[in-house]
């Protein structure tokens, strides 16, 4: 399969992120499916930040360890990655600058030396576009045309002026000339279908996530700034007036999540999204959601901890928390998405799901999902919403409280917004009797929980729930079972291992136990992979199925599996 | 002001399970008087309540209702009103809930003028839990968590909020419902945050701030020569008073509130757009 694994590296604050998505943008529209994946520090300068952009004519789930080309833009861009370099690997440096932090590096003969520092001063653009000069030399080298690369520079830089647009295209032109000059045998002979893949898009986990909740009738988002979820905040509230949102930055997570429940009482959908450290912050407000019967949708966004942990790293240490969070029992929905496509529809149906059940809805996400860039198929324009379990304001009583918490066989009892006349209720954090005022009787509270509850087999019936998944041949020696982001990575892995296949969950609670149960009959050999210490879906699969699985691959060090990783442990 | 002869139920067929001469009785009178010469219906206003002796009200006042949790009920509120910001939303809440566990809201809340009306229920103490200090305890006070006596200096909630730009900041005691009543009406009545800190007698846990003691403590600010409640300073300087406890508007001011600064809130609440057909086409091209 025809394919491209190109990576910047260098210091916070060197624009490494920018140039990633620059080539990332020119690539896509000359017709390959990109993978974008960046690694950076919590830190907005110095340490070590990379962007990584893996191409390919075919689907590209993940990316691969081994580079094409690698640009570094200081000593410890080429130090640092060596086990990912080839004998192929061209490696761009401007040696003028590192030198002699490289003595001893083993592969001096496949520098592309390019004077980098000294292009982008004489380009006219200072040492701001010494990026764009190495885009440039990527360009030549990936033998992408020079023209589509520039059509992207203005792109990005159209706000800053002609001027910009113009130093930056004659950076890259300079940079491209270089190589094309120095180096003409070092591009790679790769063909383009030479324009953008048909109804594909290029973005982002948190902005599936954030297009699906708006795709959902999404009204009322607020948040609190906490990686990897930041950028869903940045996203709404950047486009609040275009969506017709309400955004808003709340004082605190506690806050967020209070105000969040508050707008959804009062008949919007909601949405709050943060990270383990906030959403622990968020579980007495997810029990108030549980209780008081009113919808909300969290994302949570995993990063390695407890507590401040790694915080621009990957993780899924999350999963029985996001199951179990909060004082004692009530329904609730965990998605657990693979991919941007699945994060937009979990997002979706969660603000559907949510309102219809009236409970808290859960969308699982990590920093490898959240903030790596993927083509996924483009997601539809239009989409029909319904509002649901809703009283019928005709048939209100009037002057009488209005039975909030009625009995019902499938534990949904319709609610009035406020406003609406005969409705009138009080909604209860404390155990209610069916008109929601506080109650401590024995059995009152045993129907309340009882009530509730159905509403969980409800919902366990819903046929939108999204399904356990096999990938690979129907029959195999060895079956991975695993969830959340891993999915390209393993689907990607796939690809070396014909005798593997692949049960992907991307919902967990309700826990799909009868389609899981079916699909691990047919398994012969088990395994799990998961990127957290314990094993979260496997102890969740031996309490749920008292299926026990006693292979685990497991990989709790702030970063995904690599493809080639998977084959070499199996 | 007249009496609305044509008063709609106000409060639920449960008794108040208040202790005998607690001051939550006479607020909850002052609700009834404002809500009836407001004419506002109980469908068309929402109460949230925090958790304490004072949010124990959400069962006997008959409105839309939320009973938050402890602490929390401004931001509940605050959410509310982003939805449908054509209702009246008040919260009722006690020092302990808004001053302690919920400060942070209140401050937050308070700064971006969000346009609900604060009712804090003001005992000096933690009622429902039995008569721990709170942050408006006066240093020195023993209670059952400070046996020695509180270590800590009182808060001023009055002086907090017109620091935190605040724009309608009052205080009322429990003890007169008719002035009561009338600072309750400007209070809901007032566009953008408004706080109204009500001395409340709690006679079970609190016995050395009797009805006799706050009435001879307080005096009235609207009968002190010269006092404007648009003048920040004198307001601020007002609220260090703590021998004798002015009761009145302190100040007031007209601001935009926030949902008014929403751009996405300028024609229609939130609650009224309809959702049944989204198309996110446009915002798609973004990510060719
Ligand atoms: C998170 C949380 N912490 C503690 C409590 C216990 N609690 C209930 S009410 C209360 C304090 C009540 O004091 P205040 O807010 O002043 O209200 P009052 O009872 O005096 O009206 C406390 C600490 C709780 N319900 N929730």
């Amino acid at each position: 399969m025809p394919a491209l694994n190109w990576k910047i590296a260098g210091a916070a604050g060197e624009g490494i992120k920018v140039s990633g998505l620059i080539l990332s943008k020119a690539l896509f529209r000359q017709g390959v499916n990109i993978h974008g994946y960046t690694e950076y520090p919590s830190l907005i300068r110095g340490g070590h930040n990379t962007f990584q952009v893996a191409a390919s004519i075919e689907k590209a789930h993940a990316p691969k360890v081994a580079l094409d080309v690698m640009v570094a833009l200081n000593a410890n861009a080429v130090l640092n990655h060596q086990e990912e370099f080839t004998d192929q690997t061209a490696i761009v440096a401007d040696l003028n600058l590192i030198k002699n932090d490289l003595t001893g590096f083993k592969r001096q003969n496949q520098i592309i030396d390019i004077p980098l520092a000294k292009i982008a001063r004489d380009s006219g653009g200072g040492l701001l576009v010494k990026n764009t000069v190495a885009l440039g030399a990527s360009g030549y080298l990936l033998n992408l045309p020079l023209e589509s690369l520039n059509q992207i520079l203005t792109e990005t830089f159209a706000r800053k002026g002609e001027e910009v647009v113009k130093l930056n295209h004659q950076a890259a032109s300079l940079g491209y000339d270089y190589v094309k000059t120095n180096f003409p045998d070092k591009k790679l002979n790769f063909a383009y279908p030479g324009k953008p893949p048909a109804d594909k898009i290029f973005l982002t986990g948190n902005e599936a996530i954030a297009l699906g909740a708006v795709a959902g009738g999404l009204k009322f988002y607020t948040a609190y700034p906490m990686t990897p979820t930041t950028a869903i905040l940045h996203y709404l509230a950047a486009h609040a007036d275009q969506f017709g949102l309400v955004v808003r930055h709340g004082e605190n997570e506690i806050g967020v999540v209070n105000s969040a429940i508050g707008a959804a009482f009062a008949g919007v959908r909601s949405m709050v999204a943060t990270s383990g450290g906030g959403f622990s912050l968020m579980t007495e407000g997810l029990g108030l959601s549980g209780v008081t019967e009113t919808p909300l949708v969290v994302v949570l966004g995993m990063r390695p901890g407890p507590a401040s942990g790694m915080p621009t790293w990957s993780s899924q240490g999350d999963l029985l928390f996001a199951i179990n969070a909060s004082q004692d029992e009530f329904p609730r929905l965990v998605f657990t998405p693979g991919d941007p496509a699945e994060a937009f529809e979990a997002a979706r149906l969660a603000q559907n799901l949510s309102e219809k059940y009236q409970t808290p809805a859960l969308v699982l996400t990590d920093k490898y999902l959240s903030e790596s860039y993927f083509t996924v198929d483009r997601f539809a324009d239009q989409h029909l919403n319904q509002r649901h379990s809703l009283a019928d304001s005709k048939a209100l009583p009037n002057d009488q409280p209005f039975p909030r918490y009625q009995l019902t066989d499938n534990g949904i009892s319709p609610r009035p917004l406020p406003g609406t006349p005969g409705g009138v209720h009080l909604t209860n954090s404390y155990e209610h009797d069916e008109l929601g005022y506080a109650t401590e009787e024995s059995k009152v509270r045993t129907a309340q929980v009882d009530k509730r509850n159905r509403k969980f087999a409800s919902m366990s019936q819903e046929e939108s729930l999204p399904q356990p998944v096999l990938f690979g041949p129907q029959n195999a020696a060895t079956t991975i079972v695993s969830w959340g982001s891993n999915k390209g990575v393993i689907r990607q892995a796939l690809n070396l291992l014909p005798d593997v296949n692949f049960i992907h969950l991307p919902l967990v609670w309700p826990f799909p136990e009868k389609t899981l149960a079916k699909l691990l009959a047919s398994a012969k050999k088990l395994v799990t992979l998961e990127c957290n210490s314990t094993g979260q879906l496997n102890r969740l699969i031996r309490e749920q199925t008292g299926i026990t699985i006693d292979r685990k691959l497991l990989k709790y060090d702030g970063r995904p599996f690599y493809p080639e990783e998977i084959v070499e442990k199996l | 002001m007249t009496t609305n002869l044509h008063s709609p139920k106000r409060v639920t067929a449960l008794p108040p399970t208040w202790c005998p001469g607690c001051g939550n009785f006479g607020i909850l009178g002052s609700i009834k008087a404002a809500l009836d010469q407001l004419t506002v219906t109980p469908d068309q206003a929402v109460f949230v309540y925090d958790v304490g002796c004072s949010g124990n009200m959400a069962d006997f006042v008959y409105a839309y209702g939320f009973h938050s949790l402890h602490g929390r009920a401004l931001s509940s509120a605050a959410g509310i009103k982003l939805a449908n910001h054509h209702l009246p939303v008040i919260s009722v809440i006690g020092d302990g809930g808004c001053f302690g566990e919920g400060v942070d809201h209140f401050i937050g809340l308070s700064r971006g003028n969000h346009d609900i009306t604060v009712l804090t229920h003001d005992n000096y103490l933690y009622s429902l839990t039995t008569g721990q200090k709170s942050p408006l305890t006066p240093k020195g006070t023993v209670t059952p968590s400070t046996p020695d006596g509180t270590i800590d200096e009182a808060f001023n909630p009055l002086g907090v909020a017109i620091l935190n730009q605040a724009t309608f900041v009052a205080r009322g005691f429990a003890g007169d419902i008719p002035h009561l009543t009338k600072l309750l009406i400007a209070a809901i009545s007032h566009s953008g945050f408004s706080l109204l800190d009500i001395l409340q007698p709690c006679p079970t846990y609190k016995k050395d701030r009797s009805y006799a003691w706050y009435r001879d403590h307080i005096y009235y600010l609207d009968q002190e020569a010269g006092y404007q409640t648009n003048d920040r300073k004198l307001a601020l300087q007002k609220t260090l008073e703590t021998d004798r406890l002015p009761v009145g508007i302190f100040f007031e001011e007209t601001k935009p509130a926030y949902h008014q600064q929403v751009i996405s809130l300028k024609d229609t609440p939130l609650v009224s757009q309809t959702i049944d057909s989204i198309n996110i086409g446009p915002a798609l091209k973004e990510f060719i």
